[in-house]
């Protein structure tokens, strides 16, 4: 099993499916679409987890897989449903840049952390591209939270930033200790809990779900 | 033992403050007990504060940690939160009375003012700096509902609460970041079991990899950064400081921006030996002098007297990361000094400005006029506070900037020094014209809005809760610009020894 996945090379595989997850992401304009996609990203993110365990022979990697899996695999993205479907938007509004465009944004985003992290400050364990990976989703996250208008894009975007930070600190440390992950998993949850109320507010209070509303106070 | 008995109740007591709180019908009552309850706090931490700054003490293994930092900090925050919880008792009658939040909404509050206390206390005792941020994520969550909060009848709280919970959010995202490559730097030097403790990297802080903990650094200052309002990502501040309830505001600025900072003092205590002071100095000195020249902009052209106090805090945020990033002894004692300072003048600025709001109507400073006439104590309150925040003398915050000035000086760092004092009179002329306004000129003609506003006062006893909380805010602030009380001076150089500034 253990030279299946490394003949195979498993570990690139998913990672690049972490990545890819993220760049399509960028480019979907229905709300469900992109909620999904995150669930996919962090199906992955949980599976190369259980796999590194599996390699190494860490029985607490284990549980962090399995911490992932419930909180950003199954909990986040059934509350994102249904933030989604309670607010009745199907799709974003029509974002500051078109489809194409950022897709090109995103590639080039991926070249530049490819180039600029090539010389390898880091030695990781398991894969060499993990860490250029990790820090690219953590962009094109950002990116997509700068470039879009709807509430609940930005959460999706803040949440892509999170799985690629949680990637980066895997490939740096083989993971936190289990108390801290926890904290920190629990953190993410309330905070996304919070921002979706949040949501479902601004589309009262301002009788639309765009941020562009959200211009009174300046200066 | 007993410290470690006593230590626990201090973390404790602002959770059962807050349950209780949120159990209790009685919409009278429940100001007094949340009063009750900070006062117990504050009654309990005086033994721990007195034990732990004098000599560092590790609790739990090891996972709870105070030395004279921690409880400068905490007794900060246990001060903020009493006068916080102590002015809420009248704030929080007078918005039920004229409508702007709800029986729920009230008792929400007060159990979310508890856990914020608690979460700062929790920011300033943990030892681990992956708990620390989780600790700092926490303050963020629980502030950001308080600002939003009865955010049905406001409408500009909910924008302001979504910009600082998505600000800060993200911004912090960073800190871990750098929090997750401290972690790495210091496997490469323990071997496999890495410790994020701050005491065990304080001790091996000299042979961590320095272009990993300068990478580290960056991404803790960026974070971190965002949280105590430094430019340029200062954008949540203003909007969260000026829509959040009065009391709120006060804790805020005057405590929750120095926790963040205090997570990035921490971090230069073990980045610096390994990188050398030049680095962690000149980005806070770029940072500190970029946040003070682009606060001092806005309080020239502001017309409303909340978004004021909220760049003045911008400004006074970027005087304390000026006077770390100078460093020595000077201008370590010049910044702690100031963080205490501009923790009394700045609520009791906010506070002072709830009560104006409260009988104006308005924000707009030319909205109001005649204060000093019309209300003569608050306009005492709001003259000393105005007179102290421009750095006055004889006013405590003149004697902090004039440490780091000092500082300054004693490094030969003439452009820096020239930079600031051309800001500092920018912000003073601002500050006061603003202010002066208010307090001076001649009284305007009421709007049926505001005289709507002004007909429900709040009663008595909770008025004079709250006045005499401003009363001794403001006798502190004119004792501390004439004498460092020794207590609170040797405290201050004990943190310089704690964290280990030449």
């Amino acid at each position: 099993m253990k030279n299946w996945i490394q003949a195979f090379a498993v570990v690139d595989f998913i990672s690049v499916g972490i990545l890819l997850t993220a760049i399509a992401m960028s480019a979907f304009r229905r709300l469900e679409a992109c909620v999904r996609t995150y669930t996919l990203n962090s199906w992955l993110l949980s599976s190369l987890i259980a796999i590194v365990a599996f390699m190494i022979g860490e029985t607490h990697l284990y549980v962090a897989a399995a911490l992932t899996l419930i909180t950003k695999g199954i909990l986040l993205p059934l509350f994102l449903r249904r933030i989604v479907r309670q607010m009745k938007v199907a799709r974003d509004a029509e974002p500051y840049i078109q489809n194409a465009l950022s897709l090109t944004i995103s590639g080039i985003l991926v070249a530049v952390v490819y180039a600029s992290l090539r010389e390898g400050i880091f030695v990781s364990g398991f894969s060499k591209y993990v860490l250029q990976i990790s820090i690219a989703v953590i962009l094109i996250g950002l990116f997509t939270m700068i470039t879009r208008r709807k509430a609940i894009t930005q959460v999706i975007g803040l949440l892509f930033m999170e799985n690629g930070l949680f990637l980066a600190g895997f490939s740096l440390t083989l993971g936190m200790p289990i108390i801290i992950e926890l904290g920190v998993l629990f953190d993410m949850l309330m905070g996304v809990i919070i921002l979706g109320i949040f949501a479902v507010q601004i589309k009262k209070v301002f009788t639309s779900s765009n941020l562009d509303k959200l211009t009174v106070l300046k200066g | 033992m007993e410290t470690e008995v006593s230590a626990t109740a201090l973390l404790l007591i602002p959770v059962i403050t807050a349950f209780v709180c949120y159990l209790l019908k009685n919409e009278k009552l429940i100001g007094y007990v949340s009063f009750a309850g900070s006062l117990v706090l504050a009654g309990v931490s005086v033994p721990v504060v007195f034990a732990a700054s004098s000599s560092p003490v590790q609790l739990m293994g090891g996972a709870l940690f105070m030395d004279s930092l921690s409880t400068y900090i905490m007794a900060i925050v246990i001060v903020l939160g009493f006068a916080s919880s102590a002015y809420s008792i009248g704030y929080l009658e007078h918005e039920l009375k004229v409508g702007l939040t709800s029986a729920i909404w009230m008792r929400r509050y007060y159990m979310l003012l508890h856990l914020f206390i608690f979460t700062m206390l929790l920011v300033t005792v943990v030892n681990n700096l992956a708990v620390l941020w989780i600790a700092v994520e926490a303050t963020t969550i629980v502030s950001a509902v308080l600002i939003g909060s009865g955010f049905r009848k406001r409408d500009l709280a909910i924008e302001a609460a979504w910009k600082y919970i998505i600000l800060c959010t993200v911004g912090i995202t960073f800190a871990l970041l750098g929090t997750f490559i401290t972690y790495y730097a210091s496997i490469a030097v323990m071997g496999t079991e890495g410790s994020l403790n701050w005491t065990d990297l304080r001790a091996i802080a000299r042979q961590l990899n320095p272009s990993t903990m300068k990478l580290a650094f960056i991404f803790i200052l960026v974070g971190y950064g965002t949280k105590a309002g430094l430019a340029p990502v200062h954008n949540w501040l203003p909007d969260a400081h000026s829509q959040a309830p009065t009391p709120i505001s006060a804790l805020l600025s005057g405590i929750l921006l120095n926790t963040a900072f205090y997570g990035i003092m921490r971090f230069v205590s073990i980045v610096e030996p390994s990188t050398g002071t030049a680095f962690t100095g000149n980005l806070l000195i770029l940072f500190g002098l970029l946040s003070i020249g682009l606060a001092s902009v806005f309080i020239l052209v502001q017309d409303n007297y909340k978004r004021l106090l909220a760049y003045s805090s911008i400004e006074h945020m970027g005087i304390i990361s000026l006077g770390v990033g100078i460093g020595g002894p000077i201008g370590m004692y010049g910044a702690l000094l100031h963080i205490l300072n501009h923790a009394l003048s700045k609520p009791l600025m906010f506070f002072a400005s709830g009560k104006i709001q409260a009988h104006y109507g308005s924000t707009k400073i030319e909205k109001v006029g005649g204060v000093l006439t019309s209300m003569p104590l608050l306009g005492t309150f709001i003259f000393i506070g105005a007179l102290s925040l421009a750095a006055m003398p004889p006013f405590n915050i003149f004697i902090s900037e004039f440490s780091v000035l000092k500082a300054g000086a004693d490094k030969g760092l003439w452009t820096v020094i020239g930079l600031f004092l051309a800001f500092a009179v920018i912000v003073f002329y601002g500050l006061l014209s603003g202010f002066g306004r208010m307090l001076f000129e001649k009284g305007i003609e009421k709007d049926v809005v505001s005289s709507g506003f002004s007909s429900c006062r709040t009663t008595r006893i909770p008025n004079i809760i709250g006045n005499s909380v401003m009363f001794f805010m403001a006798a502190a602030i004119i004792l501390l610009g004439l004498h460092v009380p020794s207590f609170i001076d040797g405290t201050i150089r004990n943190c310089i020894e704690a964290l280990g500034v030449r």
